[in-house]
């Protein structure tokens, strides 16, 4: 059975035969059900999604990476608008209007509870090259827009990038933000030129690049070794023409794009997420279009009339020309490579990745769903390395997603509230959802790192562009506070399981393993884990009075001598009404010794077992009725340090903070 | 290429200069490389009569410098005004002397004129013969950079830029002559204008200037310092960038005393996040973390006991209301950090603090309005900041930017340039004059390429400059700016002090 879901996981593209045969090669058990090992399902989480759960690892483990794709793949999406308009409806009540936290709030709501987890990680990867930003003060008094880009992020994030670049060029956040939308046509007369902004980074940052690329991503590279351009300036200015004559969302009617809508007045409700319109022709005085003759990358779009111009029909052929560029697979393949795996995948990779991109194995480019599926089941991404190069650095808010994930906060409220802005790099993250502080996002693909050691092996590490002095303290400190349990939260983590292992060390530090380090915590770190984790004394239960209910205490020894129980057995080591207690099998000692402490020194202590009363007519003896202990608080107080201990240590840890 | 003498030296030959250059650099004895050495900090303190700081103010998004200097005589400004007021939103400013009126916050009648100077053409100056002949202004809303220009304690360097080799228009239309690599794009012209090469460059010419001298300093941590993330420039071959906030280094709580209940667990801690590790990226991290803890308490002790008086709020010209300068607020902590150069054992300090939002494609009149409006502000600040210290002549702070921006408007804003005007400020400048030749406002003439200007001023030259000023010898100087042999060496507006 595991042989063929592992078959099943290999359908579809190019390369993926690879990842079947190498990739998570240790099923463990019999494999009736599981095939991964619980540590290589949450290693695949932790890439996939925005980190694992305990529940997620035992569901990955009975499908397969392949099967879980598909399943996520069909999951509904939720709208952060519906969330923006739940809020602004609660804030009209007290006269308040939405703002960016409102944002964050549903983002949290999503990342942490959303069962569309690879939608969440992919629009995410996909937000931080399509950048728009509340750093704009227009988009940060629109916050529904900001959410429906979002959106529109996630709703085409499974489709194909042809459809999700033209999403992108006509969605009016992203048109206020590189301000093609109001762009004009040229003026010879008074020298005016279309805006050139959107021309630019379309190009640059969102399907070409700046360089020639072969598939595999490397750099095309002249006679001289210098690196080919991937297009010159006049291509932009031909693009720039293009985007002229779209704004705001007038309305169904042609009628409706008027004049003075173009210009932003007479709003339409809903213009701050219906994507833009083309003005020209269709009302008076709305001949924004350049009609001129528009070359770009080879294409020449001849001269327009007033009455033929087509604006539609240019978007398309540019569109088209970019998406049919043989760099946007490597271009954007590599990125999505980087936010979800590894800061430097090999060129075969990235190669393997343009393939899917460009053929789904079905003849389709563009096919986003091919491109996920071999971004995550390539062998390289599925196979464990210990290279010294291997990893990245995991983005710090993804960070705090696999910490609220891991341990099963709920929101008490549903509304996910309070993290806010988490930008400050003294006391908080240095980064925060759609709050990049340019479109060149928080980091770049490139950035190499003021490290000799990286920087001599040609290596990139982009998430180091936000990682210094200042900004390491601020999410240790961050995440001190961010460990503990706090009533006044709305956000609240759910430690069950692991106060549950705070008595045993070992396997408290193992979940971590599991959870924070898909089992690849080195031996030296999880020794010193359990060093710390111990390090905090559980005090022992001190009972202030015997329990009597439902049956009697037998005295079984006095202090000093030896007994027997049979079976195992819980016995209650003191004197009067102050106890111990502590489970023993088979013989034992009645000394402070062997129960580790003096419950009550300088008294004569004894050694009992509860005798149950079988209630009437029952066979079975009643079990040891539940005693709380006088110093539970205390007892408490430190098996949550202990938890607290286990968890900052992990989140904190180099060895955590590199996904490998 | 070799012919048109750009650098033909390899990586590793580079490398080699830079590290040989470090090792027998001629500024006091060398001292270990990330090296925190407390014991010599008391020493320190006496040697710190001669203290010199470079301070980078990064204009992120390329700012209109053509808003912020201007010529005013007629032949430049009336195209300027041709080109610039077209619909839908004129961005033309008015001429000098043009009473405000009412009108929307921050347009060009809300502001009134453009703000006239009057520089001192000072003969020797470059530039001086050409650019005298012609009047000059500064946008409305910089009186306190005015104010510092008259008093002869802020230059303008006119038509700064990335170069690889002098470049006239018609070499720029001949196009066989090299010019940097990725003209117009952000990213890579902010590199190159931080380190001299497009994104990937990995040394900066500030953090490589602060190589050459750390070994002045006491405590080389402290000699190249980010108030605003991190950023090329400040990035060194050994040096490496120590980045502080408003607040100073920031303490690492839970690394001493008692962690959740364990008296044992913090020293645990401390161990696990500072320790080396095999993984490259993550005994970086390691690495960053360790030099924060390290360097925190050193830091932060001498920087509490330098208080210098806080910024005042300035007038935000777009809403006319008192709002909080965020710049003035990082010239708050560098100034802090100058006061405190003997408790932190520092000769020579290079220092980066930025702004964003001059990508200026639309909205121009109160975007730019409001930053120029805040960098005015916030330069006044420091000056008096500086002076109340006794610092001023000890502080050069100028300005850089991805590019300057296209001549004509796009109908309420302005595109991607190259070549721009700038500001450099501090009491050893030779101030009140413009050095470079002040290129006329034109399309397609001497000074510009089709829509943007052709820098007659490179990078270089003003790095160059600044270097010389702070102590690094001409051989240095090459091994720092590979094409600087293209260039002059010294553009003049520093004193030797």
């Amino acid at each position: 059975m595991a042989l063929l879901a592992l078959l099943a996981a290999c359908g579809g593209g190019k390369g993926t035969d690879d990842a079947v045969s190498s990739g998570d090669t240790s099923p463990t058990g019999p494999a009736a059900v599981s095939v991964y090992s619980a540590a290589a399902a949450s290693r695949f989480l932790a890439q996939a999604s925005f980190g694992p759960t305990s529940a997620e690892i035992s569901r990955v483990q009975a499908m397969s990476y392949s099967a879980w794709i598909d399943e996520q793949f069909a999951k509904p999406q939720a709208l952060h608008r519906d969330a923006l308009n739940l809020a602004a409806a609660d804030l009209a009540a007290t006269g308040q209007m939405v703002s960016p936290s409102n944002f964050y709030d549903s983002y949290w709501a999503q990342a942490v509870g959303g069962p569309d987890q690879l939608r969440q990680r992919a629009a995410f990867a996909l937000s931080q090259i399509f950048v728009i930003s509340f750093n704009n003060d227009t988009l940060r008094a629109q916050p529904r827009g900001v959410a429906s880009y979002y959106d529109m992020l996630g709703a085409n994030a499974f489709g194909n990038f042809r459809d999700l670049l033209e999403s992108v060029a006509l969605h009016p956040m992203m048109g206020v933000y590189l301000s093609h939308l109001k762009n004009q046509k040229e003026d010879p007369a008074t020298g005016r030129v279309p805006d050139l902004n959107f021309a630019r980074e379309i190009t640059q940052l969102f399907s070409v690049g700046q360089y020639k690329l072969n598939a595999d991503g490397t750099v095309v590279t002249d006679a001289s070794g210098k690196a080919a351009a991937a297009y010159v300036s006049t291509d932009l200015e031909g693009l720039s023409q293009v985007f002229t004559g779209w704004s705001w969302y007038g309305g169904p009617n042609l009628a409706d794009r008027t004049n003075r809508r173009f210009f932003g007045n007479d709003a339409n409700l809903e213009r701050d997420w219906r994507p833009m319109q083309d003005y020209n022709r269709f009302a008076a005085n709305t001949d924004f279009h350049s009609i001129s003759t528009k070359n770009f990358f080879g294409v020449s779009i001849p001269a327009q009339t007033l009455t033929t111009a087509d604006t539609k029909g240019d978007l398309k052929i540019a569109l088209d020309t970019l998406f049919n560029h043989p760099n946007v697979g490597p271009f954007i393949g590599k990125q999505l490579i980087q936010r979800l795996v590894t800061s430097n995948p090999s060129p075969q990779y990235v190669a393997r990745v343009t393939a899917a991109f460009n053929n789904n194995g079905s003849g389709v480019r563009g096919d986003m769903k091919a491109v996920w599926r071999q971004v995550l089941l390539d062998p390289e991404a599925r196979t464990p390395t210990t290279s010294i190069s291997a990893g990245k650095v995991r983005e710090p808010l993804v960070r705090l997603a696999n910490f609220l994930r891991a341990f099963n906060a709920k929101s008490t409220t549903g509304r996910y509230l309070g993290i806010g802005n988490t930008d400050d790099p003294a006391n908080r993250l240095n980064q925060t959802p759609m709050l990049a502080p340019t479109v060149f996002n928080f980091y770049r693909p490139g950035y190499v790192p003021s490290s000799k050691p990286i920087a001599d092996a040609g290596l990139v590490a982009p998430e180091f562009q936000i990682v210094h002095d200042v900004s390491v303290a601020g999410y240790m400190n961050y995440m001190r506070t961010a460990v503990t349990i706090d009533t006044n939260r709305d956000i609240q983590q759910d430690y069950s399981a692991e106060l549950a292992l705070a008595d045993k060390p070992a396997d408290l530090v193992e979940r971590m393993n599991l959870l924070l380090f898909y089992g690849e915590m080195p031996a030296a770190l999880r020794a010193k884990m359990v060093e710390a984790v111990t390090s905090r004394a559980i005090p022992v239960a001190v009972y202030s009075s015997a329990p009597t209910v439902g049956g009697t205490l037998t005295k079984i020894a006095d202090e000093g001598n030896s007994f027997t129980v049979t079976g195992t057995n819980t016995v209650r080591y003191g004197a009067g009404t102050t106890f111990i207690e502590q489970s023993v099998t088979g013989a034992g000692q009645c000394t402070n010794d062997f129960f580790g402490t003096d419950p009550l020194p300088g008294s004569g202590k004894s050694c009992f077992v509860f005798t149950p009363t079988p209630a009437a007519g029952a066979s079975a003896p009643a079990a040891l009725p539940p005693a709380v202990a006088s110093n539970q608080g205390a007892i408490d107080s430190a098996k949550r340090d202990r938890v607290y201990l286990a968890v900052f240590l992990s989140m904190v840890s180099p060895d955590y903070l590199i996904q490998k | 290429m070799t012919i048109l003498k750009t650098s033909r030296l390899d990586a590793s030959r580079r490398r080699f200069l830079r590290t040989a250059s470090v090792v027998s650099g001629s500024v006091g004895t060398a001292a270990a490389p990330f090296a925190l050495n407390l014991a010599s900090l008391n020493t320190a303190v006496a040697q710190t009569a001669d203290y010199k700081a470079i301070v980078c103010l990064f204009l992120y998004g390329g700012n209109d410098s053509s808003h912020m200097v201007l010529r005013t005589d007629a032949l430049s400004f009336d195209e300027y005004t041709r080109l610039r007021s077209v619909a839908p939103e004129s961005i033309a400013l008015k001429a000098p002397n043009t009473a405000a009126v009412a009108g929307t916050n921050a347009s060009p009648d809300r502001l009134g004129g453009v703000r006239a100077i009057a520089p001192k053409f000072t003969a020797g100056v470059a530039g001086s013969a050409q650019n005298n002949a012609f009047t000059y202004a500064l946008h409305p809303s910089m009186p306190e950079v005015a104010t510092l220009f008259a008093a002869n304690r802020l230059a303008i360097l006119a038509n700064a830029g990335p170069l690889v080799v002098p470049l006239t228009r018609a070499d720029y239309v001949a196009n066989v002559m090299p010019r940097p690599k990725a003209l117009g794009s952000h990213n890579d012209q902010q590199s190159t204008w931080q380190a001299l090469g497009p994104e990937g460059a990995k040394v900066g010419w500030g953090g490589h200037i602060g190589d050459l001298v750390a070994s002045s300093n006491a405590n080389t941590v402290f000699t190249s310092i980010s108030v605003s993330g991190n950023a090329v420039f400040s990035a060194g071959e050994t040096v490496f960038q120590y980045q502080v906030g408003g607040n100073g280094a920031t303490q690492i709580g839970g690394i001493s005393g008692t962690l959740f209940g364990s008296t044992t667990a913090a020293a645990t801690l401390k161990g696990i996040v500072t320790g080396a590790n095999q993984n490259l990226f993550a005994n970086e991290y390691g690495t960053i973390v360790k030099r924060s803890i390290d360097a925190q308490a050193a830091f932060q002790t001498a920087y509490v006991a330098s208080t210098v008086a806080a910024p005042t709020q300035y007038v935000r010209p777009s809403t006319n209301q008192l709002t909080n300068n965020d710049l003035a607020a990082q010239l708050q902590t560098v100034a802090r950090i100058v006061g405190a150069r003997g408790g932190l054992g520092a000769k020579r300090q290079v220092f980066f603090v930025s702004m964003g939002g001059f990508d200026t494609h639309d909205g121009q009149n109160p975007n730019q309005a409001d930053l120029l409006a805040r960098i005015s502000h916030a330069l006044g600040y420091f000056d008096t900041t500086l002076g109340t210290l006794g610092m001023r002549d000890n502080v050069t702070l100028f300005t850089a930017s991805d590019f300057g921006r296209t001549l004509t408007s796009n109908g309420d804003g302005t595109d991607h340039g190259w070549g721009g005007h700038h500001f450099v400020m501090g009491g050893a400048v030779n101030g009140g004059d413009i050095y470079g030749r002040f290129p006329q406002f034109i399309q397609k003439a001497a000074d510009s390429n089709d829509n943007a200007y052709i820098p007659g001023v490179s990078v270089d030259t003003i790095g160059s400059t600044l270097g010389k000023w702070f102590g690094v010898s001409d051989a240095q100087l090459d091994t720092v700016f590979p094409n600087l042999h293209n260039f002059p060496r010294d553009l003049g507006f520093l004193r030797p002090t």
